[in-house]
């Protein structure tokens, strides 16, 4: 499990090794504060969804959970896609209330950004990779939430650097898009370098 | 105004190099042109479809299930593509797996929704989505160009570079293979265009000042 | 007038607004049901098809295998046989077993299903397969009543991804005749190497198990030293244990060990 978790968060990560999630990576990423609230919107979002997809895809969705009717046949894993992507964005929503009752600076922040969480492609990958790698439920909730970590971890680290960046003397066509790609490229390359590194 | 909306998108206002979208799959299907090449016929093809079906529909969507509504409408048509490509194409759909399915979440094809085939008649939306799909697949392809040739060697699987390995002269670079290439070729790429078109530079936020003598 | 009322309803219902109740409701079930109804028909009407290139892309890679092993030509030749016979064994009991179909066995079905595996304690899981299929789709070769070649599926979990392998075993059942990786997803460059013709060149002639019946055939770090050692691959740690683990596994108590035991005693 703890080799689960690290794998999730470094030599696993959802952002730097798979590229998911990058759209709003680079969005959000320009000031650290902002980019931090959306990682904890993130890593909550993701602890939820991936276990609660584990249970639907495994109860009502693979091949053999509707035997106890008396249809073991009935293979519905094609609607797996839009199985996900409607508890997500009913995770979503209830996470959307929630800020807006008790952190309404943080609500105000993320604007738009949070809806958007809906469809960031790292939290819809989470669920499928779930679901290729058939994690059971305790395997489901570890990735879940160490993927989550994995993002924001990811993301902090962009944001931090960028910040520093906006001073640095970055030639005119590399400015802003072109020079946080060739660093997330850096980072991403530092973070291959967790996938040798295994617990005793 | 119709041929405005097919070639902006090419360049002027390339999905990827400008407007940030439809990033996660370009960068994860172009280590060969093949796969390049099928996710950019993939992405075009829903793009177009799912444009011209929600501009359609456009005057009857309610706001508060807009979102939901949209993606009901993508994720069906990315399925039947994902079951078309695993009759027809099998080999490449197995390498393509669940990038194909991630098209769904694809900001690409909501942000065109929502930008403009919520706003415009069909016939426009379905161009647009045309050229948005044109632009990304430019990108994809020549990404895939350059990850291909210098990581493998070939291009479409044809070699190109004799590599060492099959007696030849040329080391592959690995690297080009694995993730991090991806994001410096695609930086490098965005510099090449910005050069060409410096109207895409972005503002100088904090610029030195000139040093006194 | 009764028939022209659907149309009416369907154009008094386009005609609110949008925001309203009842278009919203109605909108949402329109949507679904029609999108339901197109994936539905498209996946119906084109399983067949999938499940068509599935089945043979494994026997191609399965001929792709049997073409490549060095021998096996003239073997075939010899023993006037022109395929391999396909056997399904039970591994519970090691013998042959009658009561599945060979056209639709799948082993990954057949160990995703409770009843048809079982279930692998932490230290009898070396492969990291979970569950284990108490059937597999083996093809035996034989000359007369002598056994010429087996070929067994194996599986293990690797580094990032499922390995499956077709391990061949000559006549005594101990030597390898090849081993042939069809399906990895390991790292490009590395962990990938397993499924090169150079690396898999290294298996034909090895050992499995020395005189006491000991399984010791085992991937290496270094070189290889004796025939119960295959060269690892450098910086594919992990792949290379994981090939390990599938071979020690496979053959022992909790893989084919009784099939091979029962086709050494020719009840197979």
């Amino acid at each position: 499990m703890t080799e689960l978790f690290l794998r999730a968060i470094f030599a696993d990560n959802l952002v730097l090794s798979y590229f998911l999630g990058i759209c709003t990576y680079l969005a959000i990423s320009k000031r650290l504060e902002t980019a931090l609230g959306l990682a904890a919107a993130m890593v909550v979002v993701q602890t939820v969804t991936v276990p609660v997809n584990y249970l639907i895809h495994h109860y009502l969705l693979l091949e053999g959970a509707w035997a106890w009717l008396g249809l073991p046949d009935t293979d519905l894993t094609f609607l797996k896609l839009i199985a996900f992507i409607g508890v997500i964005a009913a995770v979503v929503q209830v996470l959307e209330m929630a800020l807006d009752r008790y952190a309404p600076a943080l609500y105000r922040a993320l604007g738009v950004f949070l809806p958007l969480i809906t469809v960031n492609c790292a939290i819809l990958g989470g669920s499928l990779f779930m679901a290729e790698r058939q994690y059971d439920l305790g395997e489901s909730l570890v990735f879940g939430f160490g993927s989550g970590i994995g993002w924001a971890l990811a993301i902090a680290l962009l944001a931090a650097i960028r910040e520093r960046l906006r001073y640095a003397d970055v030639p005119a066509g590399l400015r802003g898009l072109g020079i946080t790609f060739v660093v997330t490229g850096l980072i991403s390359m530092g973070f291959t370098a967790f996938s040798t590194v295994s617990l005793p | 105004m119709a041929r405005r909306n097919f070639f902006t998108p090419l360049i002027d206002e390339n999905p990827v190099t400008l407007q940030i979208l439809g990033i996660c799959s370009a960068l994860a299907v172009t280590t060969s042109m093949t796969t390049a090449l099928t996710m950019s016929l993939a992405l075009t093809v829903v793009l177009m479809a799912s444009s011209g079906i929600i501009s359609a529909m456009r005057r009857h969507i309610p706001a508060q299930i807009r979102l939901i509504l949209q993606i009901t409408i993508i994720a069906s048509l990315v399925i039947v593509t994902d079951l078309i490509l695993q009759a027809f194409a099998f080999e490449i759909s197995k390498r393509l797996s669940i990038f194909v399915s991630l098209v769904v979440t694809n900001c690409l094809v909501l942000g065109r929704a929502e930008a403009f085939a919520m706003q415009n008649p069909v016939g426009r939306s379905i161009l647009d989505g045309l050229g948005n799909g044109l632009g990304y697949s430019l990108i994809l392809l020549i990404v895939g160009f350059v990850r291909e040739l210098l990581g493998l060697g070939t291009l479409f699987g044809w070699a190109i570079l004799p590599t060492v390995d099959s007696g030849g002269w040329y080391q592959p670079l690995g690297v080009m293979l694995l993730a991090p290439s991806a994001f410096v070729v695609l930086g490098l790429l965005i510099w090449a265009i910005r050069v060409w078109r410096p109207v895409q530079v972005e503002p100088d936020e904090y610029p030195l000042a000139e040093a006194r003598r | 007038m009764a028939e022209l009322n659907p149309i009416k309803l369907w154009h008094r219902i386009l005609a609110l607004p949008a925001e309203s109740q009842t278009k919203t409701i109605a909108m949402a079930f329109v949507v679904s049901a029609v999108s339901a109804l197109f994936v539905s028909i498209a996946a119906v009407s084109l399983q067949p098809l999938i499940n068509a290139n599935k089945l043979a892309e494994r026997q191609a890679k399965l001929d792709e295998m049997i073409a490549n092993l060095p021998g096996l030509a003239e073997v075939l030749a010899q023993s006037n046989a022109e395929t391999l016979d396909t056997v399904i064994v039970d591994l519970t009991t090691g013998l042959a077993d009658d009561t599945l179909d060979a056209a639709s066995f799948d082993m990954a079905d057949i160990a995703a299903d409770p009843a048809t595996s079982t279930v692998l304690s932490d230290e009898q899981d070396i492969a990291g397969i979970k569950t284990r299929p108490n059937f597999a789709q083996i093809y035996v070769l034989k000359s007369g009543d002598a056994l010429e070649l087996v070929i067994l599926p194996v599986y293990a979990a690797g580094y990032q991804s499922q390995i499956n392998a077709y391990l061949a075993l000559k006549g005594d059942l101990n030597t390898v005749a090849a081993l042939v990786i069809t399906e990895q997803g390991e790292t490009p460059g590395l962990g990938a190497k397993i499924a090169e013709p150079a690396w898999q060149a290294l298996w034909p002639g090895k050992e499995i198990a020395d005189a006491d019946g000991t399984v010791r055939l085992a991937v290496v770090r270094g070189g290889a030293a004796s025939t119960f050692e295959v060269d690892g691959i450098t910086g594919a740690t992990r792949t290379s244990s994981a090939v390990s683990a599938m071979i020690g596994f496979w053959m022992g108590p909790q893989g084919y060990a009784k099939v091979l035991f029962a086709l050494r005693n020719g009840e197979v």
